[in-house]
Parts: C-alpha cells; structure tokens; sequence
C-alpha cells in the first residue's frame, strides 16, 4: 500500500490491520491543530456564547445579572447615541474609502511602468506609514493639527490660507482623523492593487492596442475590469476596518468635539467604561451583523457587474 | 504572434509623463514627512517645537526631551512588556500555526472541515467584537493585568495558519513519504523537513507577526490597567496624561517635546526591521491579501 493511498483512506476506514506507525499517523493532525482549537474553544467560543447571554441582562460586572429579554436590543435600536456611532463611521467610511481607491488605483497603475525611474523607492516609502505604530502616529497628529501652535496651520498661513480647527470643530475633526487612517493605509492599498495589476498579462493590452483603444480608455476599462477582484478585497478589508476604527479616535480626539468622532468601535468601548456589559455585548452582537451585512452586500454589489 | 510585438515595444518605449512624477513625488512626500517632521522636532528645544513649527536647526539639536522623558513616561517597562509579549505570542504563533497549516494541508482527518471553517470564522469576526467578551472572561479568570492574558487570546493566529496551509501545499508529498520510508515519525517530519523548506515563507509571517504584534492596541489597551503591565502601544496612549501628571506646571512645549520624543522611539525599531527585511514584508503583506 502506497502511503498516498493511505493518506486519502478516509479516516472512517478500518484501521485494524494497520500496527503503530499508521495509527500515530492517524493521530498525528488531531494533535497538530490542538493548540489552535483549544485557544479557540477557550478565546473565542465561550466568550461569544457568554456573551450572547449576556446581551440579554443588565449587569454592571458584580452582583447577579438581571434577566432583560431584548431590552438591549431595543434601547440600542432606540438610541440616539448607537445610531450617531454608526453615523460617524459611515461619514468617515464615504471620506476615506473613495479617495483612497482612487488614489491608490492611479499610484499603482504608475507604478506598474517598467520604465519609471525609482519605482522601488517609491514602494519602499509608501509602505513606511503601514509599519509605524499607530498609536504613535496618532500622538503626532494631535501636535501637527493643533490649531495654535501645530506645523499644519503654521503651513496654511504661511502660504496665506485662512488657518483651521483641525480638532477642535466638529466639521473638520472627522477629515482629520480620516487623514491619518487615510495616510496610515494607503501605502498599503497602493502595494495590493499593484500586485494585482501585475497580475494582468500585456496580452490583453496588447488587444485592446491592436483594436485601437486610446490609452485612457485602456486604463480606465481594462485596469478597472481586471483588478475589480483586488479593489472589491480592499474594499471590503477597509469598511471592516472603518466601522472598526477604534485607536485614532480614542488617542487623537477621545470621540470629541461633542461626540462627533464616537466612532461604532469608540461607543462599543465606552459600555465597558460606564459598566453597561448588557449593553455592551448587545452592541457588539449588533456591530457583528451589520458589518457582515456590509460586506455581504459589497460583495453582490461588485458582482453584478460582471 | 509576431503581430502583437509591435504594439507591446510601442507601449513599453512610453517614458512616464511629468505629471507621474509630480503625482508621486507629492505622495512619497506626504508619507514621509508626518515620520521626518515627528523626529527631527524630537531634537529640537522644547520652546521652539511651538515658536518654529516648521524650522529646524542641527546646530541647536538636543536630546533633552528624550532624557526627561525617560523620566516622566514609563516607556522602558512599555518596551520590556512589549518584548515578553513578542516573544512568547510570536513564538507560539510562528511554531503553532505551522503546525496546524501541515495538518490542514497534508492530512486527511474526520473533522477536518469544520475545524478548518473554525479558522475561517476566526479569521472574518472582527476583532473589536470580541474586546467586550474576552475581558469580561479575563475578569472571571482573574487574569487582568497579567502576561496569559495579553499572550494566549490569538496566540494561534487564524491568518497565519491559512496562510501556511497554502505554503505547505506547495512542499512535494514525495519529500514527507521518503522521510516517512526512512522511519522518520510525523513530527519530526515536520521539524526536520517541513520548516526547514518552507523558511522564506516563514520570515515572511515572521515579520508580519513581528509588526501585528508590536502594533497592537486595541487589547492591550482594555486588559492592562497597571502601568507596570502596560505594553508600548499603551504607554504611548497615555503619553501626555504621564507627562503632566509627572511634571506638574508643564507648560505645553515640554509635553510636546517629551510626546514627541516618545513617539519617535517608538517608530525607530519597526522602521529599521522593514528598511533590513524590505523583501519578506512585502511577502507577508501580499499573502495577507490573498485571505480575502
């Protein structure tokens, strides 16, 4: 017996003849994928189960809970400040999203030239804001866009431009903040969708050439077509992220001016800090769904227009 | 097709525009400079970080904020915290994961769907869904505050194990079965054979892990309370609340200059990893858009 056909026995076959080496065989991937499905039975299972419960009672994390039904569901669904979380995010979402499909796409296809000088300078620096912390960048935007003292105002008048509330005004605090989730990833877009592009044979170019399409049109109806795949992914990857969106918040403009950067990850944590865990796990449950819902229908929706 | 090598030469010979170049320069700019301003005005005075935003004189470079935040930020423990976690999350990541991603690509067993859709399902929730939950259960364990809890919960990244299932298809089943006619058992078949062949893609997750790991937050940030246990990202989180509450009457130069300080020594060490491994991080973050 071959052991390729061994491998593909299935497990439900005998195995009465086999002696030790094939039953340690047998054994051998149950033990292999055991750390990862005990820490995900002890992580990731009993918390969501515990925590589905709890989406059902008012408890304040001592003391016993207290049975509510759907009244989670219902306060949240009624709630002024849920639906004004998930406002903030979509307005970040629209801010963010479109402008960084389009400039990532026209940064990719100029880089997809062979004949541009210093492509992999270019590469290499775009995918510098990707590996800076966070966190850290966050600290430095709050210096940069302080509306007194910060080098971005500074700049403005300089060059005579009328200086802005960065921060501090609820009109522009959610540009800010989409500015820095905008620098942070966009290196990143640009380092996906070119691989995409690279992905595309020149034959098909080399078509649309023959048949007489103008080089624009070859850009935006052959490029667009065949890295549909890839934008739909960053798409997708970026509304998770967006709705998400949890540390740029909470460091630069802690869910401020008047609540106008509470973005649904920020309001999610904020049940923790006012001990509402019913709610809060409420919440989380409701983020779950309308986020798959999310990106179930951006999925549809790019596939129909095959 | 000796027709289509003309048009191929034609398009190819088409030198990029200006306009290409002014495009990209402007966003190479744009990347750079929030990282250049943030670090050159960490050496600057503290008063003139405020007076001359822009400006920056070597002549006058100091590294005064770093010293007294050094003093006010308890950023050597947010580093020591963060190397723990590296170490102990990133090497049960790095040998784990591999370890499921063999099973899933080399054997057959009962089960193997659903725990595979397990992986998957780990892989699509999103991660702030289940900050609320794990905390309340680190509570009930009495593990807030301690290293288990910053290291086990995704210890065993669900990325990482798609990922190398994906590796370890590629290696040849003929090279595990040669092994196996030699008396090698499965697991030193996977120590001896596997990781040794599958290393590229192994640095690759590496560095990725590395970066994941470095950059988290958004746990670290609710299970750590106590400075003592706070991990770098943390620390940097509170930056200005330590700097004021340390030197009380700072006036807002000598936060700046102290914040700034900080932030840039907090860049230096993942910058440094990516400008030596350029090559597997640009691996790791393209494997890491197949997932989707």
């Amino acid at each position: 017996m071959t052991s390729t056909e061994m491998r593909e026995r299935t497990p439900a076959a005998p195995a009465r003849r086999r002696r030790r080496r094939p039953s340690g065989r047998r054994l051998a991937p149950y033990v292999f994928v055991l750390p990862f499905v005990a820490l995900f039975l002890a992580f990731s299972v009993y918390p969501l189960i515990y925590t589905f419960r709890l989406s059902f009672t008012a408890w304040s994390g001592s003391g016993p809970a207290r049975w509510v039904g759907w009244d989670n569901y219902t306060y949240l669904l009624g709630s002024d400040a849920f639906w004004s979380s998930l406002g903030n995010s979509a307005v970040l979402w629209l801010l963010i999203v479109p402008v960084q499909v389009v400039v990532a796409l026209i940064a990719a296809v100029l880089l997809n030239n062979a004949k541009l000088r210093m492509r992999g300078f270019y590469r290499t620096v775009a995918l510098v804001p990707f590996v800076t912390p966070l966190v850290a960048m966050a600290q430095i935007w709050i210096v940069v866009f302080d509306s007194d003292y910060g080098a971005v105002n500074r700049l403005l008048g300089a060059v005579g431009l009328p200086e802005i509330d960065w921060l501090t005004s609820t009109v522009w605090a959610k540009p800010t903040l989409a500015l820095l989730f905008l620098w942070k990833t966009t290196g990143f877009a640009i380092v996906i969708l070119l691989s995409g592009l690279q992905s595309i044979p020149a034959s098909v170019y080399e078509a649309a050439e023959l048949d007489g399409a103008s080089r624009t049109r070859q850009l935006v109806s052959i490029t667009v077509l065949l890295v549909r795949r890839v934008v739909l992914f960053l798409v997708v990857m970026q509304t998770l992220a967006v709705f998400q969106m949890f540390a740029e918040p909470y460091v630069v403009t802690a869910g401020g001016p008047y609540g106008s950067t509470t973005t649904a990850g920020l309001y999610l944590y904020e049940h923790l800090g006012r001990s509402d865990l019913g709610t809060g796990s409420a919440n989380s449950f409701l983020l779950v769904a309308l986020v798959m819902l999310v990106s179930l229908l951006f999925v549809r929706l790019l596939r129909e227009r095959d | 097709m000796a027709v289509s090598v003309i048009p191929v030469r034609r398009r190819d010979r088409r030198r990029p525009a200006l306009g290409s170049h002014v495009f990209l320069i402007v966003l190479t700019a744009a990347f750079l400079a929030p990282v250049v301003w943030a670090v050159l005005s960490s050496l600057k005075e503290p008063a003139s970080i405020i007076t001359d935003p822009l400006g920056f004189d070597p002549g006058t470079s100091t590294l005064g904020n770093y010293r007294a935040m050094f003093e006010d930020v308890p950023i050597a423990s947010g580093f020591l915290n963060t190397a723990i976690v590296l170490v102990l999350k990133g090497g049960l990541t790095l040998f784990f994961a591999p370890l499921a991603g063999f099973a899933f690509a080399k054997y057959r067993f009962a089960g193997q769907n659903v725990i595979f859709g397990a992986v998957l399902l780990t892989l699509m929730l999103p991660t702030i869904v289940l900050v609320v939950p794990l905390l309340l259960q680190m509570r009930e364990l009495g593990w807030v505050n301690t290293y288990q809890a910053l290291v086990l919960p995704g210890a065993v990244d669900a990325f990482a194990i798609f990922w190398m299932r994906q590796v370890i298809a590629a290696v040849p089943d003929e090279l595990l079965d040669a092994a196996r006619v030699d008396g090698c058992g499965e697991f030193r078949i996977f120590v001896s054979i596997v990781l040794p062949v599958i290393r590229p893609g192994l640095a690759g997750l590496a560095v990725l892990t590395v970066m994941n790991i470095y950059n988290d937050f958004v746990w670290p940030v609710v299970v750590t309370s106590r400075e003592s246990m706070q991990t770098l990202q943390v620390v940097l989180a509170t930056l200005a609340q330590n700097i004021t509450g340390n030197r009380i009457g700072a006036d807002f130069a000598t936060v700046w200059g102290e914040l700034l300080a900080a932030s840039s020594i907090a860049l230096i060490p993942l910058l440094v990893v990516f400008v030596l491994l350029q090559r597997h991080f640009i691996n790791g973050i393209l494997a890491g858009s197949v997932k989707g």
